[in-house]
């Protein structure tokens, strides 16, 4: 059973106060900023790697990203992900979600046989969750999203339980499909030392737009439909109040004034 | 900075860090309080690779180098000093089998040893102490077809966990070395030292007493064990002392960084006042220094240039990480106040452990008595 797992390449979240906006594109600036793998992704890659256990096939892990991106499917391939295909150019700058997933989507096609896609269920910098859904729908495949425990079964079945506010779903789907998984799903391994020995030996593929066959007003920031229209930071301020008298006013007093505040 | 590592070597730190922060960070106050042995930790790191760095592939290690085993120990040492120490020792036994070694003792050793499926340990200290072996009292005398080992050793890391104990003695020709298994009759470990740091690692006397031991256990020529556990000590014991100590130091050195910038005085982060702000200084200069230092060697030896011309390097690599550790680690517990002193904000385990850096892999003054032979010869 062929895989592929789309994975991106995201500032730290230890410095995450580092990163400042461009005023113009209101895009992140990496610059100075240490990259590393999208959390979340490392559970869609060790679920990859633990189907392939159970019905060999090829992992396959894909970025969009500039060359430094590549840092990120070194990476996986050290986990023990098979083959690497970057889809790096200039013409993929600024893309939004959709471009993104089209874009992907295009790729896939072309280079990637599958019979499931896997993707973290959000990203670290933007977390729009919007990226695997718009995927699956380019490739007409069915998916699931925010799932916490699956299980292929030997009939080109999926069964996956997903998390949804307050609750759980459990949904059937029919392979080829797309998942995204959070971070329930599994512990994710960490790369041993033969597997870092074992990527200069694995195929890293780099694709361009030309390499696509995607018209140029698809790609990038020209292909995006939407933009951001403005960015600022949250200003948190800290207010204190002493609540006096017995407990139970007090407490109903303060269950009060977090509603009024918009705490609750 | 960048002190060329290979990509490899850069993916190596990160999986190591990985390694140090998930697994062994949220249990190292639980382990350091019990003072047990993490056997579980060491054959996860055996089972990801970080044990046979200096051992190549053909008996189950990697061959990825003394660099990569440097900057391992360091990670290791950074979250938690005592599994960093566990290298020290622990790769002693690995190096001098594969470098003085017959294959079939190669064989049969040090894959299990690679893997953490087995521990094991050095002995050359006996309570005459470890900075003139040539006073050593143990002796191994000819006995057939092998040797009858008596005599102590003291302040022996690992012994107690060993399942094989390499160790030199007094024999026809000057001193062998050789090893013997657990449980060899004759062999026992009689006491575990009370220690201020290190405390899940233990440090051991140990009796021979009329102990047979075979002649296929010999390491290298009889009469020239000297040659083999000497530059093992250098390679192995010393430099994973820096190794321990750069860890070390870089912890406390994070940790004070951390703390400053969070505790309030005067309305302000103390990390803005000055005094601190030196203090920060200091201590990450001298963490600088000390890796440029220590990594030097550990190159080198990578390049394919004998122990015994790094001799120097490797001595001064010993002698300043420990020196910049202690004086460090003393700097970041000041710098922290009472809190300096909490078990939870790790400093003064650091500090405990860095003392008994003092003597590991040879003291200070040794240290000093090599580079001063070198310098006034």
């Amino acid at each position: 059973m062929d895989t592929v797992v789309c994975i991106k390449q995201v500032p730290h979240p230890d410095h995450f106060s580092q990163i400042t906006l461009d005023p113009v594109t209101k895009a992140i600036r990496r610059e100075g900023v240490p990259l590393v793998m999208n959390p979340v992704d490392r559970h869609a890659i060790e679920a990859a790697l633990q189907l392939r256990d159970k019905f060999p096939g090829k992992v396959t892990v894909l970025t969009m990203g500039p060359p430094q991106s590549r840092e990120a499917l070194e990476e996986a391939l050290a986990m023990g992900a098979d083959e690497g295909v970057l889809l790096c150019d200039r013409a993929f700058a600024g893309a939004d979600a959709y471009a993104t997933a089209l874009t992907i989507a295009a790729a896939i096609r072309k280079f990637c046989p599958f019979s499931l896609i896997l993707c973290g269920c959000e990203t670290a910098d933007s977390g729009t969750r919007m990226v695997g859904p718009m995927l699956a729908e380019f490739l007409d495949v069915p998916y699931a999203t925010n799932v916490r425990a699956m299980k292929v079964m030997d009939k080109g079945i999926c069964l996956v339980e997903a998390d949804m506010e307050g609750g759980c779903m459990k949904v059937e789907l029919g392979l080829p499909a797309l998942i995204t998984v959070n971070r329930a799903v599994n512990e994710p391994r960490i790369p041993d030392v033969m597997g870092i020995i074992g990527v200069a030996d694995k195929l890293l593929s780099t694709y361009g737009a030309n390499d696509l066959g995607l018209p140029a007003e698809k790609l990038g920031l020209t292909g995006s439909p939407t933009r951001v229209a403005g960015v600022w930071e949250f200003k948190k301020d800290r207010r204190s109040e002493v609540l006096k008298g017995n407990p139970k006013n007090a407490s109903s007093d303060a269950v009060a004034r977090l509603r009024e505040w918009g705490g609750l | 900075m960048d002190y060329g590592f290979s990509k490899e070597q850069e993916m190596l730190k990160k999986a190591a860090r990985q390694f140090a922060e998930t697994k062994v960070a949220p249990r190292v106050l639980e382990i350091d309080d019990k003072g047990d042995f993490p056997f579980d930790l060491v054959r996860q790191m055996g089972q990801m690779g970080l044990i046979g760095l200096v051992n190549s592939k053909q008996y189950g290690g990697s061959g990825m180098g003394h660099l990569s085993r440097m900057v391992v120990i360091e990670e290791m040492a950074r979250v938690y000093p005592s599994l960093g120490f566990f290298f020290q020792a622990g790769n002693l036994l690995m190096y001098a089998l594969e470098n003085f070694g017959t294959e079939e003792q190669k064989k049969r050793y040090i894959p299990d040893l690679c893997k953490g499926a087995k521990v094991s340990s050095f002995a050359v200290t006996e309570q005459s102490g470890g900075s003139d072996p040539s006073a050593m009292m143990t002796t191994a005398s000819r006995n057939g077809a092998g040797y009858v080992v008596n005599g102590r050793k003291s302040y022996i890391t690992n012994a107690d966990v060993a399942d094989v104990l390499g160790f030199v003695a007094k024999s026809e020709g000057g001193f062998s070395a050789l090893f013997v298994e657990k449980g060899t009759p004759g062999y026992e470990v009689t006491r575990r030292e009370p220690r201020p740091g290190f405390r899940s690692i233990p440090v051991n006397e140990l009796s021979f007493t009329d102990c047979h031991v075979s002649q296929a256990n010999l390491i290298g020529q009889e009469g020239r064990g000297m040659a083999a556990a000497l530059p093992t000590i250098s390679a192995i014991g010393r430099t994973g002392a820096a190794g321990v100590a750069l860890g070390a130091t870089q912890g406390a050195y994070e940790g004070a960084l951390k703390f400053c910038k969070e505790r309030v005085l005067y309305g302000k982060p103390i990390s803005d006042l000055q005094a601190l702000q030196f203090m920060l200084v200091d201590m990450n200069t001298d963490i600088e220094a000390a890796r440029w230092i220590s990594y030097r060697p550990a190159v080198l030896m990578d390049q394919g240039k004998s122990v015994k011309d790094l001799g120097v390097d490797i001595a001064r690599a010993k002698y300043l990480a420990v020196d910049v550790a202690l004086r460090n680690c003393l700097k970041a517990q000041q710098a922290m106040g009472a809190y300096g002193q909490s078990p939870e904000y790790r400093v003064e385990m650091y500090l405990r452990d860095m003392l008994e850096l003092l003597t590991a892999g040879g003291t200070q003054e040794i240290m000093k008595v090599v580079i001063g032979r070198a310098i006034t010869n």
